[in-house]
Order: structure tokens, then C-alpha cells, then sequence
């Protein structure tokens, strides 16, 4: 045999492991699911900005409401402590009234 | 040239080849892995010396496949990329383990194969083996082309995107180099 002859006996075809087949379709699936995740990314991003700032204005409208609660029971407290002391100057001047008459 | 970037550098469908884009069914990807990873694989091995790795490139090359594969046009395409990206990954990886310190383990050779043809010398041809494994990258890849797919040289020049002059001269270094070393270490007249 020449050189030639000898090479492509050398250098022919040999088949990769049984299973390689197989690993190249499991490797295809785990990089489709991983482009799947990836293309995916931007619509995860977006509902999560969505679901913080939808807490956010739960959070804020919450605290608004609260304040204005609280400033109305002072403002009905206010009015009350104003009657009462109304009520007691004005009995306070009907017995005055009466002792000078 | 031949370095230049895998995008764009592969060359369309010859005339007479049936158009059509192929797709990403997974069927027609299994049977494309099928009918070409003795291909893919005995490139890399013959390259590499190394079965292990030489498994590992041509799985990376099939992933690669898959997604590129609706870009390509034909058969005759898809052929036509895997030796064009087959070849240069190799080339690459050889680069790269030039620049890292490699231990003692990762240089050992495959172990020698069973020869099934029965004319073939085993011994002679594990020895052309590592002759082969032990030329420059670009030449090592064009002698595989040459003797494992059994391109003429000017196949082997669209191939990789390389100056036939080039392919004919890298042919011609090697066989005389190949002659000399067989010559010189067994005494093995070719």
C-alpha cells in the first residue's frame, strides 16, 4: 500500500460512543429550556415591577387613609372637649346669674 | 482569511442544490445528528487524540447546529457548515490549550482502535494517527479533509475558506514530512 492508501486507512470515519446520539438530544433540549427561560426574562421583569409598584401604591394609599382617620377622630375629639367646655362655662355663669340676683 | 468569522464566510448552496430553509423539527435534528456525527466526530478525534474531548466538540457543534439550522438551506449546506465550524473549533481549541499548562492526563492518546478493514498495518496506522495529530492546526485540519473525507483540494480550499495554492502546499509539506518521519523512525519506505 502507498502513503495515500495507508492515510485513509489511518484517518477513516470512526463512530463516537452509542449513546452520543442521545446526549446531543438531551444537550438540545436543556439549551431549548434555557433560551426559553432567557426569552422569558424581560415578561418576569416586567410583572415583578408591576407587582412592587401595585404594593406600592397599596402601601401608600393605606397609610393616607389611616392619617386621615386619625385626623378626623381629633378633629370630632376637638369639637367634643369644645361643647364640654362650653356646656360647663355656661352653668358656670347661670350660677353666677343667680347668686347676684 | 482563515480565521475570519464563521458568520457570513459559509458559503451559499452550489448550483443544482434543492432550496428550502431547513428546520428545527426535532426529528429532522436527530437524523441529521445520525447521518453526520461520524463526521463531526472522527474530525475532531483524528484532530485531538483525545475521544473524550473530541465527544465533547461535536457535541457543542450539534447544539450549535440546532441553532442555526433554520438559516441553512439543504443538505449539501448543512454539510458544507459542520466541516466550516467542525474545523475551526477544533483550530480554536487547539490555540487555547497552547496558552494553558495541560497535566499529564489530558495529553494521553486515545487508545489504539481495532482495525476493521484487515488490510491496513494497525501499528502503522496508529503511528500516522499521531503524525497526523502532531502537524500545524491548519495543515492537521486539511489533511483530515483530505484522508478522512476524502476532499479533493480544491473542495478542501471552499472548505475552509482557504487559498487552494495554500491547501495543495500544506498537502504536500505533510506527505513529505510524514515520509520523513515514517522513514526515519521505523524505517518504513512509502
Amino acid at each position: 500500500m502507498n502513503l495515500d492508501d495507508e492515510l485513509r486507512a489511518a484517518l477513516r470515519r470512526e463512530d463516537p460512543a452509542p449513546d452520543f446520539t442521545q446526549r446531543v438530544l438531551a444537550g438540545r433540549v436543556v439549551a431549548r429550556a434555557k433560551a426559553t427561560h432567557q426569552s422569558n426574562r424581560p415578561i418576569f421583569r416586567m410583572a415583578w415591577a408591576a407587582a412592587v409598584a401595585a404594593l406600592l401604591i397599596i402601601g401608600l394609599t393605606a397609610t393616607y387613609e389611616v392619617r386621615q382617620m386619625k385626623a378626623e377622630r381629633a378633629g370630632r375629639d376637638a369639637v367634643l372637649a369644645l361643647r364640654i367646655a362650653a356646656d360647663k362655662l355656661n352653668s358656670a355663669r347661670e350660677k353666677v346669674v343667680r347668686l347676684e340676683n | 482569511m482563515f480565521t475570519q468569522g464563521i458568520a457570513g464566510a459559509i458559503p451559499k448552496m452550489r448550483s443544482g442544490e434543492t432550496s428550502g430553509a431547513m428546520t428545527d423539527d426535532p426529528e429532522r435534528f436527530e437524523e441529521l445528528v445520525r447521518e453526520h456525527q461520524a463526521m463531526v466526530f472522527s474530525m475532531a478525534c483524528r484532530y485531538l487524540r483525545n475521544r473524550a474531548l473530541a465527544e465533547e466538540i461535536a457535541q457543542d457543534v450539534f447544539l450549535q447546529l440546532y441553532r442555526k439550522l433554520p438559516s441553512l438551506e439543504s443538505s449539501e449546506h448543512v454539510l458544507h457548515w459542520l466541516r466550516w465550524v467542525t474545523a475551526h473549533r477544533l483550530i480554536d481549541h487547539s490555540r487555547q490549550e497552547k496558552r494553558r499548562p495541560q497535566s499529564p492526563l489530558e495529553d494521553a492518546g486515545e487508545p489504539v482502535a481495532a482495525d476493521s478493514t484487515g488490510n491496513a498495518d494497525p501499528l502503522l496506522s496508529e503511528m500516522l494517527r499521531d503524525l497526523v495529530a502532531s502537524l500545524p492546526e491548519n495543515a492537521r485540519v486539511v489533511m483530515i479533509l483530505r484522508y478522512q473525507e476524502d476532499l479533493d483540494p480544491m473542495d478542501i480550499a471552499r472548505a475552509l475558506d482557504m487559498p487552494i495554492a495554500t491547501v495543495k502546499s500544506h498537502l504536500q509539506r505533510s506527505l513529505a514530512l510524514l515520509r520523513e518521519q515514517l522513514s526515519r523512525t521505523k524505517g518504513v519506505g512509502l
